[in-house]
């Protein structure tokens, strides 16, 4: 579904690379988690495979069931299926979550020649996905993200991801914030999301998330690069070991390089 | 005398031998006192500090000629401007004059008067008020609307009175073979515990220039409340220059709300007073403009006693090479303690070639207030444009979004639906619109 491949990325206009070569295959019905220290590069691939305009690739290729994905705009990447859900979501004063939803719920499907739904319907619809991650209907008619505490803005983005039913989904530090009860819900929401026929790579820094979402695949990534993939033992192990013992390789494959 | 023949005539004073005449003692003083400030005042220009950022060529550069040789068109189709709740409280002026036949002032209930200026000049209110409330030192825009008017929208409403509908003061501007200037006036007395919602609107029928010079003149008497809109629609090559003032007394409110999205040149002048203690009164304005139009804001807001709460919140969209200016005043007298005086002037700047001055301006000389203000000029911000897309929007429609949500703050509180309606399409069709040329984040 997803490959990255040797895939170099820098800050537009500015020369610095952040991403030294990635590579990264996601398969159908595949649950990947990336770890790894902070300023690792770990929001910008997220941030790259949806398109942020502020990152470039200088070398290297994002394969999305195939095809490359480098020209196209984030709403395309979208359309598609690929989905982001935000380390810091953003505060959209004056928009409502209920006209985001509508709104994006009804280009996406219009792309993906799926019906639109009616006003009604669509009330419903939101109605069942709200109870998927136990949000408060009240929250459909506030501007987006505004004033949202730390933990409801999380837990905001995957009640989008609910909705929108993305193929790909990029869940970037997604428990950061939430409580230990949010926490269980939000894993079971994204768990019951879950299929065979999608893929949710989750960036986190804790392995308490991968207690109930059981990833097929762990990486690291240190210095913008994966240095080190394995099972969910992996993050067991770093847990306990820390990420001083893979460093000092990276540095080693970074200057063999 | 020896005064005026320095002033270098301006067109408005070339206008003004075209005066009317008039029987009434009334308007024959008011006219009389504005052609001597008028020979004595000269026509403003950019080397005066009020006027530095304002572009007047429009003005200077056209020929007016008087109404009657404008060769104008008829008023046609004009139904469509009516909004239902004002279906028995609407007056119309075409080119300042008043029309008995498109109006309609039956369904407001006891005690409250609404009708053409100059049938009400016996009124004790119109003799004691008129033209007394409105005092622009050296203004020639004043000065000319004393001059020529004839006709305006008067509304009283006596002790108590409680207006049953809205009133819509509909003021529609024809299509002409030359430029004229008209002179709409307004003047409305609201007595003790009144309560009176008035939505003015300036409509231009055609894509002509001609300038209009509104001047409206507000008492809001103890524990009266008004809820005034101001909607500027001009032809997109109308000139547009109004003074609004309101005098607020003890325990009243006024609130009021501008929105500008008309004229190729605008300069409105609001002013609010406070006359006594414990007041409430909002000077919101919302101004979306492109292309080659100027719309400029002077504002006063003159806080003289304690206790008031006053609110300005001016947001503007600039887009294409237009320019924005504001100028609000807000001045805290030296023994007006506990003011409560916010101000806020934010600018969304649509393109490179787009312009804003802005300069808000305290003057306090109490020691207990509380003023806050501020003013911001800033692009649409590409993270939350960003993160709309990732969420399948289109780049325009994101940015369209936007900035609808950024202008849609300051017309919540307009209260008549049908008018909040009308302002928010009318919101959307300029997003609309700037979607669909270029926008750059
Ligand atoms: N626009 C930018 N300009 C300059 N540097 C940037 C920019 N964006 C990211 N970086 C840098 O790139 C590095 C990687 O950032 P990134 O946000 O991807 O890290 P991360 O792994 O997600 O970290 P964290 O765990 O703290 O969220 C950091 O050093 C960051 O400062
Ligand atoms: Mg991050």
């Amino acid at each position: 579904m997803l490959e990255i491949k040797d895939l170099h990325v820098e800050v537009e206009g500015e020369g610095i690379e952040i991403l030294k070569g990635v590579n990264l295959t996601v398969n159908k019905g595949e649950i990947h988690a990336i770890m790894g220290p902070n300023g690792s590069g770990k929001s910008t691939l997220a941030k790259i495979v949806a398109g942020h305009p502020e990152y470039e690739v200088s070398k290297g290729d994002i394969l999305y069931n195939g095809e490359s994905i480098l020209e196209l705009d984030p709403d395309e990447r979208a359309h598609a299926g690929v989905f982001l859900a935000f380390q810091y979501p953003v505060e959209v004063p004056g928009v409502t979550n209920n006209t985001l939803l509508r709104e994006s719920y009804n280009t996406i499907a219009a792309s993906r020649g799926r019906e639109e739904l009616d006003p009604l319907e669509f009330d419903d619809y939101l109605r069942d996905k709200l109870e998927l991650v136990d949000m408060n209907p009240d929250f459909l008619e506030r501007s987006v993200n505004a004033g949202f505490s730390g933990g409801e803005k999380k837990r905001n983005e995957i009640f989008q991801m609910a909705v929108l039913e993305p193929t790909l989904s990029l869940l970037d530090e997604t428990d950061s914030g939430l409580d230990i009860d949010a926490l269980r819900i939000v894993a079971d929401g994204i768990n019951k999301l879950h299929g065979e026929d999608d893929a949710v790579v989750l960036i986190t820094h804790y392995q308490r998330l991968l207690n109930y979402i059981v990833p097929d695949h762990v990486h690291v990534m240190i210095g913008g690069k994966i240095v080190k993939s394995g099972g969910k033992e992996l993050a067991i192990e770093l847990e306990e070991k820390g990420y001083d013992w893979l460093e000092t390789h990276a540095t080693v494959n970074g200057e063999a390089k | 005398m020896a005064l005026a023949t320095r002033i270098e005539p301006s067109i408005l004073h070339k206008l003004a031998k075209y005066a009317p005449e008039s029987e009434n003692s009334v308007w024959t003083e008011i006219r009389t006192k504005s052609l001597k400030e008028l020979n004595s005042t000269a026509f403003p220009h950019r080397k005066i500090e009020e006027w530095i950022f304002t572009d007047l060529r429009p003005i200077v550069r056209t020929d007016f000629v008087p109404l009657e040789e404008a060769g104008t068109f008829p008023a046609t189709d004009i139904e469509k401007y009516f909004i239902p709740e004002s279906d028995r409280s609407r007056l119309v002026f075409i080119n300042g004059k008043f029309h008995e036949k498109y109006s309609s002032i039956g369904g407001l209930g006891k005690g409250v008067t609404v009708g053409n200026l100059a049938d009400h000049s016996d009124e004790e209110e119109v003799q004691k008020y008129l033209n007394n409330l409105v005092n622009y030192e050296n203004d020639v825009f004043v000065q000319y609307n004393g001059l020529m008017f004839e006709d305006g929208a008067y509304i009283h409403l006596e002790k108590g009175a409680k207006a049953e509908a809205p009133i819509q003061v509909l003021n529609l501007y024809t299509d002409a073979k030359n430029p004229f200037v008209a002179t709409p006036r307004m003047l409305v007395v609201s007595e003790e515990e009144s309560d009176v919602t008035i939505i003015e609107d300036h409509i231009g029928l055609g894509e002509n220039r001609y300038m209009t010079i509104p001047v409206c003149e507000v008492k809001v008497k103890e524990r009266a409340h008004i809820h005034h809109v101001r909607i500027q629609r001009d032809s997109i090559d109308a000139i547009h220059v109004s003074r609004p003032i309101a005098y607020v007394e003890k325990n009243s409110e006024y609130h009021s709300y501008t929105i500008t999205l008309g004229a190729k040149l605008t300069r409105n002048e609001p002013r609010v007073i406070q006359e006594d203690e414990e007041v409430d009164f909002t000077l919101d304005g919302l101004v979306l403009i492109d292309g080659e139009q100027i719309a400029d804001t002077h504002s006063v807001m003159d806080h003289r006693f304690s206790h008031a709460d006053s609110h300005q919140l001016h947001k503007v969209v600039v887009n294409g090479k237009a320019h924005s200016i504001f100028n609000g005043k807000i001045f805290v007298r030296r023994d007006a303690q506990k003011i409560d005086s916010f101000q806020e002037n934010r600018n969304l700047l649509l393109s490179e070639d787009g312009l804003v001055n802005t300069k808000p301006q305290l003057e306090i000389f109490a020691d207990d207030v509380l003023c806050s203000h501020g003013a911001t000029i800033g692009q649409l911000d590409p993270e939350e444009v960003f993160y709309l897309q990732s969420r399948g929007m289109t780049e325009e429609k994101a940015k369209e979004v936007l900035t609808y949500a950024f202008a849609l703050e300051t017309i919540e509180n307009v209260k008549v639906e049908s008018v909040h309606k009308l302002l928010i399409d009318e919101v959307y069709r300029y997003t609309k619109a700037n979607s669909e040329s270029k926008v750059t984040v």
